[in-house]
């Protein structure tokens, strides 16, 4: 009777392989159906494509532009009226970092903001940075700012590599 | 086999089914709720092409959601857990090229908020998360072939 059963209900390696192909594309099937009905329905719809190139990631909801050059950034870093925050983990920027900046790891943001920003009145110039043409960390960063009210935030992409190359000052020392 | 062996082996595989469910419908629900957040930590990963971030962003969590739920229920688990797999490959592969080519991003393993950056802690993880999937994935299609299933 066992055997019996046994024969019955086992699958060959083929019929195992096809049942597993048709479960696949069912549950990605259900998935796809269930994310976009559900999608459509709701209140924060999120479109199907949206503009995710560079440009548009570098406008803020105002419309200004948010990055910085190399030579504005100098210049407002010469004559210390702007405020440079490193977006980088803290590890990275006790390796080195742009003199006079302030450590805000974008990844301790919430922890970390009321220490790092509580002197800054919101409508000093406030310049982010990280490190890599595509780092997200001092957008991020950026973000953050203008949501809590400071109005005069912009990224300098590729900051760290872009400063350094150019031979301005840099320092070693303690996070703040 | 020895009935104590076999029970064993059931007790693993009911264990780990339960477990990766739970992790997989936790990672999920955030990123469910959250839709937004989820195609910009896709995003920032910085491997797929622009077309497919918020396509990606709006079913990869219901699948994560359904595997959840299917693992719990012991529903279809010769395509789960082949799914299981598959994703669980494709984090680590993802994690380890952004890791590798020094990327810094939010892992968004499971939720949107700022949890911590990617890590080789995190392809840890993932990997003891593969080696359970990999052993219920032996499980279901040994027990398939030599008694059938659901």
């Amino acid at each position: 009777m066992f055997i019996q059963f046994q024969e019955k209900t086992s699958k060959t390696p083929g019929q195992q392989f096809l049942q597993s192909v048709w479960q696949c594309a069912a549950m990605f099937t259900l998935a796809v159906f269930l994310g976009f009905s559900i999608n459509q329905f709701r209140d924060s719809r999120l479109p199907l494509f949206d503009d995710w190139s560079m440009e548009t990631r570098l406008i803020s909801p105002s419309g200004v532009r948010l990055d910085i050059s190399l030579i504005e950034a100098k210049n407002l870093f010469s004559k210390q009226t702007a405020i440079m925050i490193d977006a980088r983990p803290k590890g990275d920027y006790e390796k080195g970092h742009i003199r006079g900046a302030r450590s805000l790891p974008w990844h301790e943001v919430d922890q970390r903001f009321m220490a790092v920003t509580k002197d800054i009145s919101v409508d000093t110039p406030i310049i982010t940075y990280c490190d890599g043409e595509t780092c997200e960390l001092s957008h991020n960063l950026t973000n953050f700012l203008l949501d809590l009210g400071f109005t005069n935030v912009r990224i300098l992409v590729n900051g760290w590599t872009k400063w350094q190359n150019a031979d301005l000052p840099i320092e070693k020392e303690d996070a703040n | 086999m020895t009935k104590k062996r076999k029970n064993l082996s059931r007790f693993f595989y009911h264990s780990a089914r339960l477990i990766l469910g739970v992790i997989f419908i936790y990672a999920s629900y955030d990123k469910i709720l959250h839709p937004k957040a989820f195609a910009e930590i896709v995003y920032n990963y910085q491997i797929l092409p622009d077309g497919l971030i918020n396509v990606t962003a709006i079913f990869l969590p219901w699948l994560e959601m359904l595997m959840g739920v299917f693992l719990i229920a012991g529903f279809w688990m010769p395509g789960t857990v082949v799914w299981c797999n598959i994703l669980l490959v494709v984090y680590i592969g993802v994690l380890w090229f952004n890791l590798a080519r020094g990327i810094d991003v939010n892992c968004g393993c499971f939720s949107t908020s700022k949890e911590s950056s990617i890590s080789i802690e995190t392809i840890l993880w993932d990997a003891a998360f593969l080696a359970l999937s990999v052993y219920l994935l032996f499980f279901v299609f040994r027990s398939e072939t030599s008694a059938g299933s659901k």
